[in-house]
């Protein structure tokens, strides 16, 4: 699968046809599951050839791919100025709900919902922020994987640590699909 | 009528859980208002028999909003600890990060928290009485805060690595020197940024200036003052000595920061998780006092930067040199700090010392002192850090007074007199609750520091009958 997404993205690039896509992952390494997306991230920078991050990076210093990714521990508003430079945004986070799918995959779609904690930016807000004040309208999705386990920890729970193969391949199908155009 | 109580829960665009309630009487008057902070907290004791030297990056996860004043407090208290002088250049360093979290702090506050109050009105629909409203009312004023913050931010990457829980101030100084090319870059944008807080301060003093009979009788009333100063008596955010000033003006008390439990105790309520500080030779509540900007402009002399003194200068006249009482004069201090703070970061990267590479000093002998305190003026008041350790350096007691334990009687004290002024039970509208929680937004809180809580964030209004019955709730 990794070959044949890296193979299709140097098609895509030298047709210059690509879409650019900024995977996010982000949460609280400290809290096991909750840092779940740092583990997705590595796994889909092996898949595609790149430099996995240790835990002190976030992956902002090397930005500049048609494909790039990033961790960090919470969504901030001055990535926006990053966001501008992307078509396609796919967001990684944990999540808690019993009634959502243990790998939840859907578009995310701008919102502003008065946050009850100012720290507080969720992807639709971010994208919201973004249309309002760049003009900017990347497409948005969000991978949402469940966590079972929030201690004071850096180990993932066995239930979330295999989801994490399976969001990867979502992920990369998602690059596949949105540049099969 | 039946008397009644009214909660606000949570109370919102402020840091952490928190809950008000108001009593009413039979005549929908209110009678007594109530500041609860709810969380738990266990920090200081689950800290004991750690090495004193994880402290610096532990207690900085207390917060992802104040984690540098956790991990400087912390690393003055373990200076201590290990009996150990950081260099000149180290002092200069640990300062920069310090002021990049000034920057970042205040600038969001004002621009993220506040103003949408101030802005768009306490009576704005809630809807868009947010950040979202300032966006849409002025996209060019958001986006100078966007940067403001990302600026600060940046200092903050730049010297400890990540913006979130750095990796930089250790025992006896820094762990990296700042090298010549992060200098020149953020000197570059300095003038900019500095630009930006000229137009928040303009904002602030035209609104102040357009509604000074408000500003003037919101949540106004008398206290004490506690800050850091330098020998001189000016505005210090990173050493100094303690001063106290009371509601008078005269300095009440003034001491060194290691000797702050000579000075300081905390008393305790059965309605809140948060302490009350106060000054002990004053009792209690006689010693209650307030910190943060309000509280560091009025105990000060001075300011050691040209603009921010300027400001200083007038802010001072608004009670002919007396203390500034009134809460939501906080705002105006706040911006005075922020523009300090950028005129600070010019200072610092202009003193030839600060790409100095001697910035650790090392122990001569492996015996530690066994106790440290390390203080430091985080963005929203002082921050007190004590450590015990034993003769292996694990430690056997800590103590955290945080910024917000500092501030709070002066927030319950505040929504009480909003309440009073504002809430009518009879005929309550959503504009008088958010007065209430625009009181408490003036001192910025951050409870999750406050209470060093671990796990849920949220803060509520509620409103209760003679009978106890609640009546209504606001929770957002």
């Amino acid at each position: 699968m990794d070959i044949i997404v890296c193979s299709l993205a140097t098609f895509y690039i030298y047709k210059g046809i690509m879409n650019r896509t900024l995977v996010i992952g982000f949460g609280n390494l400290d809290r096991a599951d909750d840092g779940v997306a740092y583990y997705v991230i590595n796994a889909l920078r092996r898949r595609l050839g790149q430099k996995i991050l240790s835990e002190e990076m976030t992956g902002l210093e090397g930005l500049g791919g048609e494909i790039d990714s990033i961790f960090l521990s919470q969504l901030v508003p001055e990535l926006m100025d990053v966001l501008t430079d992307y078509d396609q945004v796919i967001f990684v986070d944990a999540h808690v709900y019993e009634n959502v799918d243990n790998l939840h995959c859907t578009p995310v779609t701008q919102d502003y919902t008065p946050p009850t904690f100012s720290h507080n930016i969720t992807p639709p807000m971010l994208l919201a922020f973004l249309k309002k004040l760049y003009h900017r309208e990347p497409n948005g999705y969000l991978v949402s994987i469940r966590g079972y386990d929030f201690d004071f920890h850096r180990n993932l729970s066995v239930d979330t640590k295999a989801l994490v193969e399976p969001a990867v391949e979502y992920i990369q199908s998602r690059l596949l699909s949105d540049n099969a155009h | 009528m039946n008397a009644r109580k009214i909660t606000i829960e949570p109370v919102t665009r402020i840091e952490g859980h928190g809950r008000v309630t108001v009593h009413l009487n039979e005549e929908g008057k209110v009678e007594q208002t109530f500041f609860h902070v709810d969380e738990f907290r266990g920090l200081e004791k689950f800290c004991e028999g750690r090495p004193y030297f994880e402290m610096t990056q532990i207690t900085q996860r207390i917060c992802g909003i104040c984690p540098v004043s956790h991990h400087l407090a912390s690393a003055k208290a373990c200076d201590g600890v290990a009996r150990l002088e950081p260099p000149r250049p180290a002092k200069l360093l640990r300062e920069l990060l310090h002021m990049g979290q000034y920057v970042q702090s205040h600038g969001m506050h004002f621009f993220h928290l506040a103003a949408p109050d101030l802005v768009l009105g306490f009576d704005a629909d809630p809807a868009i009485r947010n950040v979202f409203g300032i966006i849409a009312a002025n996209p060019e004023l958001a986006l100078k805060a966007v940067n403001l913050r990302r600026y600060g931010q940046q200092i903050i990457e730049r010297l400890g690595g990540k913006r979130v829980h750095p990796n930089f101030a250790v025992p006896g100084g820094v762990n990296s020197p700042l090298n010549q090319k992060d200098r020149d870059e953020i000197l570059a944008e300095l003038d900019t940024m500095v630009g930006i807080a000229k137009v928040a301060v303009s904002i602030g003093k035209d609104w102040i200036g357009s509604n000074m009979e408000l500003v003037k009788s919101f949540a106004t009333f008398p206290s004490s003052y506690m800050g850091l100063v330098d020998m001189e008596g000016g505005l210090q955010l990173y050493d100094g000595e303690i001063r106290v000033m009371d509601a008078e003006g005269n300095i009440a008390a003034q001491f060194r920061t290691d000797h702050y439990l000579s000075y300081v105790a905390e008393h305790v309520e059965s309605w809140s998780f948060l302490k009350f500080p106060y000054l002990r030779k004053l009792g209690w509540p006689n010693g209650t006092y307030r910190v943060g900007p309000l509280g560091r402009l009025n105990v000060a002399d001075k300011i050691g930067t040209p603009l921010a003194n300027e400001e200083f200068k007038l802010f001072k006249q608004i009670n002919s040199g007396k203390p500034v009482e009134g809460s939501l004069f906080y705002h105006y201090a706040r911006l005075i700090e922020l523009v300090y703070a950028l005129e600070r970061i010019a200072q610092l990267l202009d003193d030839p010392d600060i790409l100095s590479t001697d910035i650790r000093a090392y122990p001569s002998s492996t015996k530690l002192a066994g106790q440290g305190v390390g203080v430091v003026e985080a963005p929203r008041g002082t921050l007190f850090h004590d450590y015990a350790t034993d003769e292996n350096g694990q430690l056997t007691r800590v103590n955290l007074i945080v910024a917000t334990g500092n501030n709070n009687w002066a927030m319950h004290t505040a929504s009480g007199l909003v309440a009073k002024a504002f809430v009518d039970g009879n005929k309550l509208t959503e504009g008088m609750l958010n007065r209430v929680e625009a009181a408490i937004r003036c001192y910025d809180p951050c409870l999750s520091c406050a209470t060093h809580a671990i796990g849920k964030m949220p803060l509520e209004i509620t409103l209760i009958a003679a009978d106890g019955k609640v009546l209504d709730r606001i929770s957002r």
